[in-house]
Order: C-alpha cells, then sequence, then structure tokens
C-alpha cells in the first residue's frame, strides 16, 4: 500500500484461520491501522489482494465487504455521539435488514416485526457487557459514556453487524489493569462464543499474551516477525524495534 | 454526593437525582404523551377549518400548510441526513410548473387533476434522483453551491424558456412564458369534485400534513431514519458498520424533492397561476430559516417554525403588533444590555433626555416638522407625539438615521466599555427614531427586519433552534 512514494505497507502476507485469533503488534506508525483500513475497504491498496474465504473483497465498498463479514472498530473510538447507546448498536443492523423507505412510512407488520427484532438484538448485544451498558442507560446518548464504556459499545456496535471477522483496533488503550482484564476476557469469549475470527491490535503486551493464538509483528510496514507470543516476544528484531539496540529483553 | 455504592460509578449513582432536578415544567411537558402534543396542533387546525369562513384567515392557514411541507421536506434532506442543499425550492417550481403546464392553454394541455398530481410529483422525484447523482461525492460547502447552482438553473431555464428555437423549426417556441407567468389554470378537479373554494384546499392541505407527520415520524424512528442519523454524523464509520451511505442519501433527497412537488402541484392548483420569482432564493432562505428556527433534525421543531414564520409576519401587518413587537425587543435588549435595574433606568432617562434635546436642537435650526397625523401610526404614535420629533422630509432623516444607527452599533461592538455605556442611550433613540419614522410606516421592510433580528438573537442565544438538540461534534 503505498501513499504516493511512502509505501506504508510493503509485500505483506497474513493469513487468518477460521476461529483464530491473531494479534499484530508494532511501534506506532508501523502500518497496523493502515493494514486495517485496506482490509476494511477504506484504503485501495495499490496491489494486492484480500480475500475472505474465496472471495475477493479488494474493489468493493466498505459496506459490502462489511455485510460480506468483516466488522471493525477504531482506535480513537468514532462513535455516533449524538445518538444514544441503543441507537448506535441498532443502527448497525443496516446491513442486514429489509425495511425500506415505504414500509416503515406505511407502518407495515413486517416493518415493525423488523424494527423489534432489530432492538431485542441490540439490548442482547449491549448485556454482553455486564450491567454497565443496560437498563436507562440504552437511551442516554454516546457522549455521556465514560472512555472504557465507550470502547464496550465500539464493540457491541461492530458485533451487531453480524461479522466471521473481527477486527479490534487497540480495544485496551488507556484502560486500566482491571479493564483491560475485562477487555482480554471479551476477546476470548467472542471467539467461544461467537465463533469469532478476531484480528487485534494491540501494544498491552498483556492482553496479547492472553488471548493470541498467533502474533504478527509490523515495523516499517514489512512483517518482522510471526509466531506464539513467545517465540515473537523474544524476536531480537522486535525487542530492537520496541525498545532499541543494545537492550536486554524484558516481559 | 448521594448513595454511593461500591461497584457503581457516580454517573449513575446520581441518576435519580438529576431525574428529580428536572424543572418541573419541562416534566409536566415530558408526561404529555406525543400524539397529545401534535394532535393539538391538528386539533386546532381541523376545529378552525370546519367552523371558520375568514377567507383572510384560511388563506394564511393554507400558505402555513404549504410552508409546513416545504419545511418537513428540507428538514429530511438538511436535518436528517445532513445533506445541504440550497436548490430546494426548485423542486417547489418544478411541482407548480409542471402542473400548470399541463392544465393551462400554455401548450393546450389541460389534463384531469387525478393523472396531473400524481404524475408531477413522481416527475419531481426523478429529477431530485437525478440532481441527488452528482451529489454523491461532495460534503458541505461543495454540495451547497452545486445545488444552489441547480436551483438557479432551474429559474433561468423557465426564464428562457419563452423563446426556443429547435433547430428543426423555423419559429420559436413559448414554453414557460418566461418571466410572465402562466395564468389561467385549472383549479383541482378530482373525479367531478371542483376545487372552488380556498376552504377545498385547506382541507386537503391539512389531511396531507398530517399524514406525512405520520409518516415522517415513523420513518424518523425506525431503520432509514437511524441511517439518516448515522450518515449525519460520521458518514465514513457508517459505510464501515453497513451502511450504504449513498443510497440513503439518495432516498432523503429524492423524498424531500417529492414533497416539495407535491405541494408545488397544489399551490398552482389554488392561485391557478404560476410566477418564476416565487421559486428563488428569497422563499428558499424563508424554508430555511423555519427549519433552523424550530431546530434542524426535529419534526416538531419544523411545524413550530413554520408556523412562526408564516404567522409572524402576518401579525406584523398590524402597525399595532408591530410596534409593540419593536419596543418590547427594544426593551429586552436594553434590560439584559444592562444586567442592573438601575442602570436600566438611567439609560432610560438619556433616552429620554436626548429625545427632548433633539427637539430642541431640530427646533431651533428651524427644520420643519411633519403633521401628527402622517405619522402617527400605531399606539406608540400617540403616546410618543409630543416627545418625539419628526421631521416632514422623513424619508431623507429616515435613511440618515439608519446610516447613523448602523455606525453606532458598528463603533459600540469595538468601543472600549465606558464608550460603550455613551454610545448605548444614542443607539437606543435613533433606534425608535428610525422606528416611527421610517420604519413603521414601511411594513414590508419593517416586516424583514424584526424577523431577521429575532432570528439572529435567537442564533445567538440557542443555537441548536428551539426543539433541536445540542449536538457534539468532533472537529
Amino acid at each position: 500500500m503505498e501513499f504516493g512514494a511512502l509505501k506504508t505497507l510493503n509485500d505483506l502476507t497474513i493469513e487468518l484461520k477460521e476461529k483464530e485469533i491473531v494479534s499484530v503488534i508494532g511501534p506506532n506508525g508501523a502500518g497496523k491501522t493502515t493494514l486495517f483500513n485496506v482490509i476494511s475497504g477504506l484504503y485501495k491498496p495499490t496491489s494486492g489482494s484480500v480475500k475472505l474465504g474465496t472471495e475477493e473483497m479488494l474493489g468493493l465498498s466498505p459496506a459490502a465487504i462489511n455485510r460480506a463479514g468483516i466488522a471493525r472498530t477504531f482506535q480513537n473510538v468514532r462513535l455516533f455521539l449524538n445518538m444514544s447507546v441503543l441507537e448506535n448498536v441498532m443502527s448497525a443492523t443496516f446491513g442486514r435488514t429489509r425495511s425500506g423507505l415505504f414500509s416503515s412510512a406505511l407502518g407495515l407488520k413486517r416493518s415493525r416485526k423488523e424494527e423489534a427484532e432489530v432492538k431485542e438484538k441490540a439490548q442482547e448485544l449491549l448485556k454482553f457487557f455486564g450491567t454497565r451498558l443496560t437498563g436507562y442507560r440504552w437511551d442516554q446518548p454516546a457522549f455521556s459514556l465514560s472512555y472504557a464504556n465507550r470502547r464496550r459499545l465500539e464493540i457491541a456496535r461492530a458485533l451487531a453487524t453480524d461479522p466471521k471477522v473481527l477486527l479490534l483496533d487497540e480495544p485496551a488503550a488507556g484502560m486500566n489493569p482491571k479493564e483491560t482484564q475485562e477487555i482480554t476476557e471479551i476477546v476470548g469469549s467472542l471467539r467461544a462464543e461467537r465463533g469469532l475470527t478476531v484480528l487485534i491490535i494491540e501494544h498491552d503486551m498483556h492482553v496479547v499474551e492472553g488471548v493470541s493464538d498467533r502474533v504478527v509483528a509490523l515495523d516499517y510496514g514489512v512483517k518482522i516477525a510471526e509466531g506464539d507470543f513467545d517465540h515473537v516476544a523474544t524476536h531480537p528484531d522486535v525487542v530492537e524495534a520496541y525498545l532499541g539496540k543494545g537492550s536486554t529483553a524484558t516481559k | 454526593m448521594s448513595n454511593l455504592r461500591i461497584g457503581t460509578d457516580e454517573w449513575v449513582a446520581q441518576h435519580e437525582e438529576r431525574l428529580a432536578s428536572q424543572s418541573p415544567l419541562n416534566k409536566l411537558f415530558a408526561r404529555i404523551p406525543l400524539w397529545a402534543k401534535w394532535g393539538s396542533f391538528f386539533v386546532i387546525a381541523f376545529v378552525f377549518g370546519a367552523f371558520s369562513d375568514n377567507q383572510y384567515l384560511l388563506r394564511v392557514g393554507v400558505n402555513l400548510a404549504l410552508f409546513l411541507m416545504l419545511s418537513y421536506g428540507l428538514n429530511i434532506v438538511v436535518g436528517y441526513a445532513g445533506i445541504l442543499d440550497l436548490g430546494y425550492v426548485a423542486f417547489y417550481g418544478f411541482g407548480a410548473y409542471g402542473y400548470a403546464l399541463l392544465s393551462s392553454e400554455q401548450l393546450g394541455q389541460h389534463w384531469p387533476t387525478y393523472i396531473t398530481v400524481p404524475f408531477i410529483t413522481i416527475l419531481t422525484a426523478i429529477l431530485g434522483y437525478l440532481i441527488s447523482l452528482p451529489s454523491r461525492r461532495l460534503f458541505g460547502d461543495y454540495l451547497a453551491i452545486v445545488t444552489l447552482f441547480f436551483g438557479q438553473v432551474f429559474v433561468q431555464l423557465v426564464l428562457a424558456s419563452d423563446n426556443i428555437t429547435f433547430p428543426w423549426a423555423d419559429d420559436y417556441v413559448d414554453i414557460t412564458a418566461g418571466s410572465n407567468g402562466i395564468p389561467g389554470l385549472d383549479t383541482f378537479n378530482f373525479f367531478g369534485f371542483i376545487f372552488d373554494d380556498i376552504k377545498d384546499y385547506y382541507w386537503l392541505l391539512m389531511v396531507s400534513v398530517l399524514i406525512l407527520t405520520i409518516a415522517i415520524h415513523r420513518v424518523s424512528a425506525t431503520r432509514i431514519g437511524r441511517a439518516w442519523r448515522t450518515v449525519r454524523e460520521d458518514a465514513l464509520v457508517s459505510e464501515v458498520m453497513g451502511v450504504s451511505v449513498n443510497r440513503v442519501k439518495t432516498i432523503a433527497f429524492v423524498a424531500g424533492a417529492t414533497i416539495a412537488g407535491f405541494a408545488g402541484t397544489i399551490f398552482a392548483g389554488m392561485q391557478t397561476s404560476v410566477f418564476i420569482n416565487g421559486f428563488d432564493l428569497p422563499l428558499m432562505i424563508m424554508i430555511y430559516a423555519a427549519v433552523i428556527l424550530g431546530g434542524s433534525g426535529s419534526l416538531a421543531g419544523a411545524l413550530i417554525g413554520a408556523t412562526i414564520m408564516t404567522i409572524l409576519p402576518e401579525l406584523l401587518r398590524v402597525p399595532n403588533y408591530g410596534a409593540i413587537l419593536f419596543f418590547v425587543a427594544l426593551t429586552l435588549t436594553f434590560f439584559v444590555i444592562s444586567k442592573k435595574f438601575n442602570r436600566f433606568l438611567i439609560y432610560v432617562a438619556l433616552i429620554i433626555l436626548i429625545g427632548f434635546a433633539f427637539q430642541l436642537a431640530m427646533k431651533a435650526i428651524g427644520v420643519t416638522q411633519a403633521n401628527a397625523e402622517d405619522w402617527m401610526v400605531g399606539l406608540t404614535g400617540d403616546l410618543l407625539k409630543n416627545w418625539l420629533f419628526v421631521p416632514e422630509n422623513r424619508i431623507l432623516w429616515g435613511n440618515f438615521a439608519f446610516i447613523l444607527l448602523l455606525t453606532l452599533i458598528a463603533f459600540f461592538s469595538i468601543a472600549k466599555p465606558i464608550w460603550k455605556q455613551v454610545l448605548l442611550p444614542f443607539i437606543g433613540f435613533t433606534a425608535i427614531f428610525l422606528w416611527e419614522v421610517r420604519l413603521i410606516a414601511d411594513v414590508s421592510t419593517t416586516r424583514q427586519l424584526i424577523i431577521g433580528a429575532m432570528l439572529v438573537v435567537l442564533m445567538i442565544l440557542r443555537p441548536q433552534g428551539l426543539f433541536g438538540q445540542t449536538r457534539v461534534e468532533i472537529l
């Protein structure tokens, strides 16, 4: 993926197996979010391809890619701030529902039924996070949520699109240890309870360690290491990228 | 602060407190069910329609309903989907001219109403679709300019289409009668029921508005409405969450255009004539004012905004009401600026002094005074005739006063606080002088000024409009 003369991703190949949890690590600027943007269709790579199973995702609109089964969250939490918590989640079901302008306007039974189903589905998804986003919280505008709750809501919203693959961009950023632990558990249960394949960008090694089947390390758009956590964490190139030359490897 | 418990965060714990601290008026208002609030408007409208024969008031009601439909439509485009369409009024004009061309001697066509109205409405929808296509990749200012352009293209096309020479013809064709407009349109005629009284149109419009209100409310609360809101919030993220942004924007655009087209046909049938200058920017600005005043993105807001923008100019036709409004507004402004009641009284006293001083000065110079009957309009004229010196050459002095007032206000805005206090009584006096000498007699200018001033003040005090939500935006 090139931006003019800048090669952000250089000859990068990443493969995910079904129901695998893979972490992508690397210093800032390594191209991790660019990778996500390419996969979710926000950038069109100058060369290469993105395949979901055998289907080619390259060139499809982000909405089409989402409907095919790839969902993502954003590094800097982009919620629909002026909409309520419940509406944020409900709005993401657009690609899976069908009521059009006329059936909604006429109040047809089909449309009412779908609306009730969407509401229930959203409430179920929010219950996934315990009691934090339930009850009267449903009708609060999203801008009134605390940072941690906003991150959780983002995940709930992404889940509402019924994905097969979930891309989480730094889900534990800015969280205290207890919240980080929660996130780790949640990511695990995403695979266990929902059978999702998850690709996570993370800086917090506790999360990476606790959650990944496999870790991929990027630096300057190039894959510098791949394997399980222990292998990557002690890999000399990775240590150099994170800690600089002449340091000893520490956990 | 309140019952803080381990495990619940403070914001959650204070929920009860927050509920209790809402103003009682708010709480009372919130307890009235939605249909009752809307219902009251329609009940008044229907009762009025059933029992009144006042032609003037019925005409106001019809204008209100038409304006309301336009506000609804624009609210969908701008308020719900966030598409800045400055050429919206062209759809209204298209609907009206479309009806005119099919129901007059202009092209010799006299189609039956039950065909014309649906046909033109659907045609307007198609036009809306076509215009939405180039707007797909544009945002914000660029979209505004392109839609403004389309609106102007419509106006120019109509103006020029009285003189079109097709390549294969020898002589020119007059399609739209250009700036002359098309008079003598057939009034509505549904299967023999002829709309010959304004009341017939009143009922048609009020019922249409009722149906539209229900339909739009439903759409707004469900899938498409949510999709519109997400597009307005963050179109990029919306797309990533599976919303076909282009399709959803088009739906909003076409829905708005259709409503305007439909309203246009009714307008043409009722007026039995169309003139292109009624479908240009001045009306566009009024519709925008109504939507923004009421609160962009709120259906109730569109209703209130349209009502105020229609009723207020009518109220202001009566000089008494205008005068009351002016002096109340002036008093309020001074009250707010003074902050302390004592200071307010001092300003009033100074203004009175300046008035007498002005009178003496004018008499000393020998300026002829106007006859009292000439300028005493409304009850304020009565009260002021001994204090205010109104020169004979009112227009000249009025214009001077206007320029002086603007200059004083300009200086006021950049003056140091001490000078602000000195300027204020002079500004007050000049405003009163200008009002009595010029504006109160010049009704149409006054109305626009008052409405304009009201809008400016409202936008400063409550930028989200009357019913709008305060929106949080990340820039």
